[in-house]
């Protein structure tokens, strides 16, 4: 393999990390602040993606309309996140862990059903932005661009959810709702509506993925399911409740497939299991995750 | 003993002894096409007990059951496929092959707890779904195996339908029979408070890993009793959505009463067969009715028939956490 090919290859890896990553973010952070496991996360990552393939009237189609799409497409997906946590998480906290599950189990079938009754069965497709499609010439070896825009938005995405969580008052509060949430709300914090906003952040970042993504893949219905099982690996990778180790378990899975497609062309999809259960045997939490 | 107390002891079997007589009278009778729905049923409800022993008497939740369900009908139609062996030598391969996985899988698997142990077991079976789905020269790939795999005399629907009910009744009287032992009460005690069954000296680990083995045996049997009843195997049976299948249908039914999930069956499959002749989008009402039933009847159907729970279910729609619960204590950490 060619020094070319290895970065070809590496490049593609970290643009599925990005992905990944965006997505095992939302899951981790909102298991961070309130012990919920969210089975309709993938979900939000299909509404995102079956959004960005709707053509909305008013929008061009152009390179604006791509601008505009990705940035009200996460906003309107965090919204229905912010609806589904006042209207539905709100009344399972307290309940054991079997309700929380089989409550946002019984969301992610509700919502597959409504995507297939709004945007019907098909397959869909949406395009690359003229000013993103073409390839990126480095030396002899040519990119494409659109991955790069993509990896740009993921490392854009980790920033600012660190400033947002080690520099902000929220950040400073979520991190206080993780250890404690009870001492928390006696400090004159609204618990309440501090876990609708992560919900709805952690819903907006999957909005987001699918978003960013639709283009690259086929959007169909079915996505939010697969797409559930590899970001719970890459979260669980790397520790739940860890932003860092959402980081680092996305670029292992990314880079894992990337790779495993040259090495092994037809075990790729199997390799990121055992990459699961080798750092599992070692490290029972995940990488940074507490044992609990 | 006198003679009141003996007919309340033996009052317990009279629902099991109607489901028996009821099931004996229906495939006897019904037309071919029936007898499908009959067959589903049993098939789901041996699968939901198996599943329910996990869940209600071990208190472990694992999203990886269809893995074992779907490799024990896998373990049937690669026999035939392949010809590695008939079917009766299969059919009594799967079971343990199953639980031989499940060993594996929980050995790894419940070294971590809850929600991790959930994912983890989730994992687990989305890499057996892979597996069939790129194995192609052994699983055929997505095409999946159909063909005549099962001997004739239980292909025929009535044959099948005896064969598949005797061989669920003696699984659940097995199960039943765990379940009054000295394990399924240790596996309560676990499932109650595990710091003090620690403490009484019970080796957690190995209890619950026993529990996961048989569960996994048993749902590999409900998988051969599927591939009795569909004579085919496809990747779509590993999918872990479909592990969700006999926890919902536990739940339904109450998951602390052993013949819950077989009433859960019932509900579940009459209810999806009523729905689909109605709408297409029966995963929009399903969900919706499993939303209120978490939501309003922790109990199930059991609950169902008792008016305080009717009472209740107001009260906890209307109450929203001001905030969410404190993380409980955590358990001792493994070693």
């Amino acid at each position: 393999m060619s020094a070319g090919d290895v970065i070809v290859q590496l490049l593609s890896g970290l643009a599925s990390a990005a992905i990944l990553f965006l997505v095992a973010a939302g899951i981790t952070l909102i298991f961070g602040a309130m012990r919920i496991i969210n089975i309709a996360h993938g979900s939000f990552y299909m509404y995102g993606a079956m959004g960005m393939t709707t053509m909305l009237a008013l929008l061009p189609d152009g390179d604006t309309g791509f601008v505009v799409r990705l940035v009200t497409i996460p906003i309107l997906v965090a919204l229905l996140g912010a609806a589904t946590e006042v209207l539905i998480l709100r009344r399972i906290y307290n309940r054991e862990h079997l309700a929380q599950l089989l409550a946002t189990f019984a969301l992610f079938y509700i919502f597959a059903d409504l995507a297939r009754q709004i945007w019907g069965s098909d397959y869909r497709t949406a395009s690359i932005p003229g000013a993103l499609a073409g390839p990126v010439t480095f030396g002899s070896y040519t990119f494409p661009l659109y991955s790069l825009f993509i990896i740009g938005v993921a490392l854009a995405v980790g920033l600012a959810l660190f400033v947002l969580l080690r520099l902000t008052l929220f950040g400073w509060r979520v991190r206080a709702a993780v250890e404690d949430p009870e001492l928390l709300a006696s400090t004159g914090t609204n618990v309440m509506v501090l876990s609708t906003a992560v919900f709805a952040l952690g819903a907006g970042l999957a909005g987001l993925a699918g978003a960013v993504v639709a283009p690259l893949i086929t959007v169909t219905s079915g996505m939010d399911a697969n797409i559930l099982v590899a970001a719970f690996i890459v979260a669980i990778l790397g520790g739940l409740g860890s932003i860092g180790g959402a980081v680092l378990g996305a670029v292992i899975i990314g880079l894992f497939q990337a790779f495993g497609v040259i090495w092994f062309p037809k075990w790729s999809s199997v390799i990121i299991y055992f990459v699961l259960i080798m750092v599992l045997v070692l490290r029972p939490a995940g990488l940074f995750g507490r044992v609990e | 003993m006198s003679e009141m107390s003996r007919l309340r002891r033996l009052s317990r079997f009279f629902p099991a002894l109607a489901l028996v007589a009821l099931t004996l009278l229906l495939a006897f009778t019904l037309q071919p096409a029936e007898l499908v729905i009959l067959k589903n049923i049993i098939v789901l409800a041996l699968f939901a007990v198996a599943t329910n022993f996990l869940l209600g008497t071990a208190g472990i939740v694992s999203l990886g059951q269809a893995c074992f369900y779907g490799l024990g009908t896998y373990v049937i139609a690669m026999a035939w496929f392949h010809g590695w062996a008939d079917f009766w030598l299969a059919a009594i391969a799967a079971p343990l092959i199953g639980a031989a996985v499940a060993f594996l899988l929980g050995a790894l698997a419940l070294r971590s707890q809850r929600w991790f142990l959930a994912l983890l077991t989730m994992a687990f079976s989305q890499l057996f779904f892979t597996i069939a789905q790129k194995a192609h020269s052994y699983t055929q790939g997505d095409t999946g195996i159909f063909g005549p795999m099962v001997p004739d005399a239980i292909a025929d629907p009535r044959g099948g339908a005896l064969f598949i009910f005797a061989v669920a009744a003696l699984a659940m009287a097995t199960l039943w029979w765990i379940t009054v032992s000295p394990l399924g009460l240790t596996l309560q005690a676990i499932r109650e408070n595990q710091r003090r069954a620690q403490g009484l000296g019970i080796d957690v680990y190995r209890t619950q890993l026993l529990a996961f083995t048989i569960s996994g045996g048993f749902c590999a049997l409900a998988g051969v009793l599927n591939a009795v009843n569909q004579q085919g195997a496809h990747p779509g049976l590993l999918d872990w959505v479909q592990s969700g299948d006999p926890i919902l249908v536990s739940v339904i039914g109450g998951l602390y009463t052993f013949l819950g999930p077989v009433i859960g069956a019932i509900v579940y499959q009459l209810g999806h067969d009523a729905i689909v002749r109605i709408t297409l989008r029966w995963q929009l009402f399903f969900g919706i009715i499993l939303l209120v039933v978490v939501l309003c009847f922790p109990d199930g159907l059991a609950g169902l028939f008792r008016w305080s729970s009717w009472t209740q279910a107001y009260g906890r729609l209307r109450s929203v956490t001001r905030r969410p619960a404190a993380i409980p204590a955590p358990p001792e950490p493994r070693s």
